[in-house]
């Protein structure tokens, strides 16, 4: 309990940190790149189905990038 | 499953990261072409103001023939490469594309988890800083919520708390350039 409200102060914190940036910066340190394996191997990628989707990722992408359900 | 190999990922790593003035570049092609379509995912909080990184920009693109028609266009006008193979994706509205390789990178979500129709989402959107068409953070969450893989799993407390937070302050979307107000 007290550490679920610790981690909501910090939260908070961060949140009114953003708010002292303007939209230009916060993108600028919110899109960053890191090249995920397979994902990012083809330039193009097309599903008729999400469901499709969540199935091609289940299969083929290492776990740790967190696209498993 | 349709796919294309990369042949030079790696010598575009540089190029396409997703910023303020790419976004701008995104909307103004996306205006002039008309394409009814509004940022979503991670990507869309962020435009909230919501302190957290990602590293491309999801949309979710009206899902209609004449819509497929008009992104074709307007990414054409960005610079993506387009083949016959995916204008004809694009044009059948297929539930989720992936482009790498251009000026950014785009996950087009032509029919995210969680949110039922295009029109009822566009309804809840805001236009953030008068020119970002933006989903809902509620249905940014509900999106996540429905999806449910581990990453928006972990995500979703804190997306909830910066919903509330803003609540809280009687605020819809974070001052999008407080300098000036």
């Amino acid at each position: 309990m007290n550490s679920e409200f610790n981690q909501r102060q910090e939260w908070e914190r961060e949140f009114d940190a953003a708010a002292r940036r303007s939209l230009r910066e916060r993108m600028r340190f919110s899109f960053i790149y890191t090249y995920k394996p397979v994902l990012d191997d083809e330039t193009y990628r097309s599903f008729d189905t999400m469901e499709e989707y969540r199935e091609w990722c289940r299969k083929n992408l290492p776990a740790y990038l967190g696209y498993w359900r | 499953m349709v796919s294309k190999k990369s042949t030079s990922v790696f010598g575009l790593l540089a190029m396409n990261k997703f910023s303020y003035e790419q976004g701008e570049l995104l909307a103004e092609a996306f205006n002039r072409w008309h394409v009814e379509y509004l940022f979503i995912g991670k990507s869309g909080a962020i435009f909230y103001g919501f302190p957290e990184t990602t590293q491309d920009a999801d949309i979710f693109p009206a899902k209609n023939p004449a819509n497929g028609q008009k992104l074709i266009s307007a990414l054409r006008e960005l610079g993506y490469n387009l083949t016959p193979e995916i204008e004809q994706d694009l044009i059948a509205g297929k539930d989720f594309v992936q482009l790498r390789g251009g000026l950014f990178d785009l996950d087009l979500v032509f029919a995210p988890d969680g949110i039922e129709t295009f029109a009822e989402a566009q309804s809840r959107s805001l236009l953030i800083d008068g020119k970002f068409p933006v989903a809902s953070l509620d249905d940014i969450i509900a999106s996540k919520r429905a999806a449910n893989r581990q990453k928006d799993r972990e995500s979703l407390p804190r997306l909830e708390a910066f919903r509330d937070y803003l609540r809280s302050r009687n605020l819809i979307a974070l001052p999008t350039n407080p300098s000036k107000s």
